[in-house]
């Protein structure tokens, strides 16, 4: 298992309750499976930010589902207001 | 200068100094936005010392805004933003050149304006304009401070393409239209505004007269209800194609068609071709023509007391999953909001329950009133 630090901000803190989390995922640790496992987690909400918002593995955003994941993932869904 | 003793609190700073006073009145500095962010940082700058200051809003001062936008008074609702708040910051300080743009910021005319300045602000209040302001910097070469907010959080961040990473790197697409909603949608507390506003001024007056770490490759991400402010760092987006030209920020932002679970089995030929949207133009015509539409209306109950349309069942989008029930699922439905974006998921939402023509109305009340009928109120 591949242990991971997803760390939530704005709407995704406010879909998971949480600001940041230990997940764990079966080996290999690919971006789509654990944005399927947080979807499963957490439902509507995040499958919206899943549309919205930016998974950054590493500090370095990623898009391809297939893109290993390790470390942290933040979890940053953007917002316009001004 | 002007009287030295008015700068003389900032002047004693570590490090700032007189050159970082000369820094400042050298500066030109455009804050795009004269809302809620603008509102803080545009007094700021001008108190300090900055010594040219563009205004850029297109849009008039409202009631709504009043809460947040305290370069305003009730005198000024109706009056155009940017050159009300042009107004108040020569008050604080005669001394700053300001210049008031009341043209909506445009891939025709951005490169032209940023031409004049050498550091932009960006507080603007949608994703296109947002995109639009990070792709001139960048191919101005200038950096833009950047600060956006929503309920009770906001961001932060400096996007130097030249120098670093850029908003593109933090966000490559914008989000899909309707996935999130506008300040009008979602309320703002003021006093993220005068955080955001006030990182936005430190940032700038870091990059001007070269003082500390400019938050370039950061984020700062502010909570009010946890209390909490947090830091993101990221790099570089490997996979960003370079900015070369400006594009089509409103076809770059959508409305993309809105993605439909498409299963041939369970799906009924009518549904398939009801559209995501009505105009209210549209939905007019057709409760001016006698059509029996069933009008459900996803607000809050206090939204409803303000304005609301004949014949609407008010059931708030929090209980739709539980009060389905009270309404033809048979029957033609149009969703109705604020401004569009809850009314897409309460569309959603009964979609998924086999409502059979579900569409949703756009624009909400607002673009009602706006378009249809005036004498609903605005809010």
């Amino acid at each position: 298992m591949a242990e991971l630090t997803v760390r939530y901000f704005a709407a995704a803190a406010e879909a998971t309750g949480t600001e940041q989390e230990t997940v764990e995922l079966p080996e290999p640790a690919l971006l789509g499976a654990l944005q399927d496992l947080l979807v499963e987690r957490y439902g509507d909400p995040m499958r919206r930010i899943l549309r919205s918002g930016s998974f950054l593995v590493g500090g370095v955003v990623r898009r391809d589902r297939d893109h290993p994941v390790s470390g942290t993932v933040d979890v940053l869904p953007p917002f316009a207001g001004g | 200068m002007a009287d030295p003793s008015r700068y003389s609190r900032q002047l004693i700073l570590p490090g700032f100094g007189e050159g970082g006073q000369a820094a400042l009145e050298r500066s030109r500095v455009l804050v795009i936005g004269a809302g809620g962010l603008g509102c803080h940082v545009l007094p700021q700058l001008a108190a300090m010392g900055v010594g040219t200051i563009g205004v850029v809003d297109d849009d008039l001062v409202e009631a709504s805004n009043l809460h947040r936008q305290t370069l305003y008074t009730p005198a000024d609702v109706g009056a155009p933003k940017a050159a009300r708040a042009a107004a108040r910051v020569r008050e604080l300080n005669p001394e700053a050149s300001v210049h008031v743009h009341l043209d909506r910021l445009s891939a025709a005319n951005a490169l032209e304006l940023f031409d004049g300045y050498d550091l932009v602000i960006d507080g603007s209040d949608n994703f296109p304009t947002r995109y639009l302001v990070d792709d001139s910097a960048a191919l101005s070469g200038i950096p833009s401070v950047w600060g956006a907010v929503h309920r009770y959080g906001g961001q932060a961040g400096v996007s130097w393409a030249s120098r670093g990473p850029s908003y593109r790197d933090l966000f490559p697409q914008p989000p899909e239209p309707g996935t999130v909603p506008s300040c009008a949608e979602a309320g703002v507390l003021p006093s993220v505004c005068a955080v955001i506003g006030g990182l936005l001024v430190s940032e700038t007056v870091k990059l001007v007269t070269g003082i500390g770490e400019p938050l370039l490759g950061r984020v700062v991400a502010y909570d009010a209800r946890a209390g909490s402010v947090r830091e993101l760092a990221y790099g570089r987006d490997p996979d960003a194609a370079p900015v070369t030209a400006l594009i089509d920020y409103d076809e770059f932002c959508g409305p993309a068609p809105a993605p439909r679970e498409t299963d041939a089995s369970t799906m009924t030929p009518s549904a398939d071709e009801t559209p995501d949207e009505i105009t209210p133009e549209a939905l007019a015509a057709a409760r001016a023509d006698g059509e029996q539409v069933q009008l459900v209306d996803v607000r809050e109950p206090w939204e409803a007391e303000i304005a609301s349309l004949d014949g609407a069942v008010l059931i708030p989008l929090g209980q739709l999953p539980q009060r389905w029930q009270e309404l033809d699922p048979s029957a033609p439905t149009v969703v109705m909001c604020h401004g569009g974006v809850r009314s897409a998921q309460g569309r959603d939402i009964l979609r998924s329950l086999d409502f059979e023509l579900v569409t949703s109305l756009a624009g909400g009340i607002d673009a009602w009133s706006r378009r249809v009928d005036a004498s609903v109120p605005r809010y």
